[in-house]
């Protein structure tokens, strides 16, 4: 079936639109989109979006992590084996991390990274034939915001979960942070780190982002301003 | 997989053994071949070998289906026939060829089971086809029910006494009768090869043109009997349009008389 | 042809409902019923598996399909076989290589259709959780009962009583047959007109798949 920018699509569904453009500029076609022949099918449901000039992609529901190079992880290492450190992603195989990676790491200085430990990372090698590869540190050697997460707390959610929050127009983050004080991380592979000062306000915050899944933006700020007064004292 | 012949502006396009893409392999076929069976019988389409052999019990109807016999037939795939099985209990691929062989033989009805029950609710046959693969080279259905059904035709059943007061149970072998056989379900396998957005149909493939086409059990199957379908099966593989569709069934309508033929001429020449 | 349209128009399969995301654990999961059968399906992966069932150019499709009764059997593993082979034409397993997609089925009620009610609820799932496809497939079930008349997704009773069933599966892309069989012998005029009504019938499932998706996709 013939589809076009903004519609519902089920996966083999073609659009001409894309086809088109692709004559004349050149076009960059995400997730959820396939070039077959002189076609470009839907390979996923959701809903078919473009960005100008030419992007196009599938907005589509994903709890599952397939990796893919550039995004910014949370995982947990789950061995050490000589050079590198197995982080679970949540992807199909673990990923690999030198310990060369890291922000001032040499072969005398090692990083201090424990089995059990939280890693923000990003991913540099992401292909289905290998194994996928991640550093902790940008191409200039800083480590910016990349690197080990300790304390806090980690919790999973699906994938749209965690792009919907970090889309700049989600008004989650903007209400939460004049609330009260914390740190977080939102991982692509669907996995939320978060600190607080106390235990309440983590879970606090937990719930909050969790409660925003299936919600408009209006009913965000109304769960938002719910928690801070629970949290507050005003309701009990 | 193929080689092309260029001949002026026609091309013929042949298989690697240097058929047509719908000429089927042949067949050879043997009955009675193993002597210490009831009713046995040996093919080969091309390479692939199928074995059958039928072996006659008595046994007590169910209570729900008091008139009623039993045909238990089975396929076994053992390691011998090809590398791709395991040894072990029956793999996934040889219980599904068994129920399509064994869902054929009662779609088309060819055996009316009626006919096994000697005395009703006191004791039936029970014939027990076992069908072993020896050699496992594409199309394992056709060849299967070629020699079920060859094997079935040539059965003979003894006569059988029942004492209905002491239960007593004489066997006669002298007195035989041939078993009656409504009609010969005949199977044909296709295999479908997606060339970009057409889609070629192979008849009777060998296990290597199978593998090019979707893989153990990606078959389209056609099974006629007495111009009835008698079961057409077809699990994933390639997509097939209507006109292809239309196009197997002519091809496993002509290919079933053809059999029907050889089967005929093989029991006649054997008897 | 006007004639020929009504006969496409007039008939009607039984009522669908499904929830998508059943379970908060899998991947992907779908709880889906037709009439009075109801089928919920459970996917996960692409995951990691065993070296040896692992295949270097595609996923590793493993289906497990439990019965209300839950004892397994030969029958279970010929569904289970109709199911992988429909969804492995289904799945675009290049993109997931040397990894496997395991695809849990569990029978709840079966009143007729149970295969095809599988199928569906299989797909559903698998759109769910955003395995990337092929294309989507949809199975539609039918019977010639007594009369030679071609009923579309019979009713319990109906199913009991006919001599002839008949099951088919379509992609969406062109409607081609992906998965067909039969149970009882059939004429081959009765077998063809039994398909083109499936296929007619087919583009009901596949607006209900959009209408479920649909559905959902506000909240994406």
């Amino acid at each position: 079936m013939k589809a076009s920018i903004g519609d519902v699509v089920l996966p083999g569904d073609y659009c001409e639109e894309i086809t088109v453009a692709g004559e004349k500029a050149k076009v960059i076609i995400g997730p959820g989109l396939r070039r077959e022949l002189d076609r470009v099918y839907v390979t996923k449901a959701g809903v078919l979006k473009k960005r100008n000039p030419c992007t196009y992609w599938v907005d589509s529901y994903q709890k599952r992590y397939v990796p893919s190079r550039g995004e910014n992880v949370i995982g947990v290492v789950v061995q050490k084996a000589g050079d590198i450190f197995r982080v679970d992603v949540g992807g199909s195989i673990t990923a690999a991390l030198s310990y060369l990676s890291f922000e001032g790491a040499t072969k005398k200085n090692r990083p201090e990274v424990q089995i059990g430990d939280i890693v923000y990372a990003k991913m540099l090698v992401a292909s289905k034939d290998m194994e996928p590869e991640l550093v902790c540190v940008d191409s200039h050697g800083k480590k910016g915001r990349l690197g080990v997460l300790s304390d806090g707390f980690l919790f999973k959610c699906s994938l749209n979960l965690v792009r919907k929050i970090l889309n700049p127009s989600c008004p989650l983050l903007e209400s939460l942070k004049n609330e009260w004080p914390f740190e977080m991380a939102a991982g692509m592979n669907g996995r939320i780190w978060i600190k607080a000062n106390s235990m309440r306000e983590t879970i606090a915050l937990g719930n909050a982002i969790l409660g925003a899944e299936y919600q408009s933006d209006e009913e965000i700020k109304v769960i938002c301003s719910n928690i801070a007064s629970i949290l507050a004292g005003h309701i009990s | 997989m193929t080689s092309n012949t260029h001949t002026g502006t026609t091309v013929t396009i042949f298989f690697e053994d240097g058929r047509k893409f719908n000429d089927q392999r042949d067949i050879k076929l043997n009955v009675n071949a193993i002597k210490t069976a009831d009713a046995s019988a040996v093919v080969k389409c091309g390479n692939t070998t199928v074995v059958c052999g039928i072996k006659l019990e008595l046994a007590k109807p169910k209570a729900e289906e008091p008139d009623v016999g039993f045909l238990v037939t089975n396929v076994e795939l053992l390691p011998l026939c090809s590398s791709k099985f395991r040894p072990g209990p029956p793999s996934d691929h040889a219980q599904v060829i068994s129920n399509i062989v064994s869902d054929i033989v009662t779609n088309s009805k060819c055996i009316n089971l009626k006919d096994l029950c000697i005395v009703p609710d006191k004791l039936s046959w029970v014939l027990y086809c076992d069908m072993v693969c020896m050699d496992y080279d594409g199309s394992v259905v056709d060849a299967c029910l070629i020699t079920l059904m060859s094997s079935l035709k040539t059965l003979l059943l003894p006569s059988v006494s029942f004492d209905v007061e002491t239960e007593e149970i004489k066997v006669d072998t002298t007195i035989k009768t041939p078993l009656p056989v409504n009609g010969l379900p005949i199977a044909t396998s296709f295999a479908v090869y997606q060339q970009l957005s057409r889609s070629v149909i192979l008849t009777d493939p060998t296990a290597y043109e199978e593998e090019m086409c979707g893989g153990l059990g990606a078959n389209l199957i056609a099974c006629w009997n007495k111009g009835q379908l008698c079961g057409v099966f077809k699990f994933g593989g390639s997509n097939l349009s209507t006109e292809n569709e239309k196009e197997t069934l002519a091809l496993a309508k002509q290919k079933s008389k053809l059999v029907e033929k050889v089967i005929n001429i093989c029991i006649e020449n054997k008897s | 042809m006007g004639q020929k349209d009504d006969i496409y128009q007039n008939f009607q399969l039984r009522p669908m409902k499904c929830e998508l995301n059943f379970l908060s654990r899998s991947d992907g999961s779908a709880i889906l019923s037709q009439g009075e059968t109801v089928v919920t399906v459970s996917v996960n992966g692409p995951l990691d598996i065993k070296t040896t069932s692992q295949s270097i150019e595609k996923a590793t499709l493993e289906i497990l399909f439990s019965s209300k009764g839950g004892k397994p059997s030969v029958a279970d593993r010929f569904k289970e076989n109709v199911i992988r082979q429909t969804c492995e034409t289904a799945i675009l397993g290049c993109l997931y290589p040397r990894t496997g997609i395991t695809i849990t089925i569990q029978e709840l009620e079966d009143y007729g259709g149970l295969l095809s009610c599988a199928i569906n609820c299989a797909c559903l799932a698998l759109l769910n959780s955003g395995i990337s496809l092929h294309h989507v497939v949809a199975a539609v079930s039918c019977i010639v009962d007594e009369t030679g008349n071609i009923v579309l997704e019979p009713e319990y009773q109906q199913v009991q009583s006919a001599a002839t069933k008949l099951y088919f599966v379509f992609d969406s892309r062109d409607k081609n047959l992906v998965t067909g069989f039969t149970e009882g012998a059939v004429g081959e005029d009765m077998y063809l007109e039994a398909l083109e009504k499936c296929r007619a019938a087919s583009d009901l499932v596949f607006n209900f798949y959009r209408d479920v998706v649909t559905k959902y996709s506000n909240v994406i």
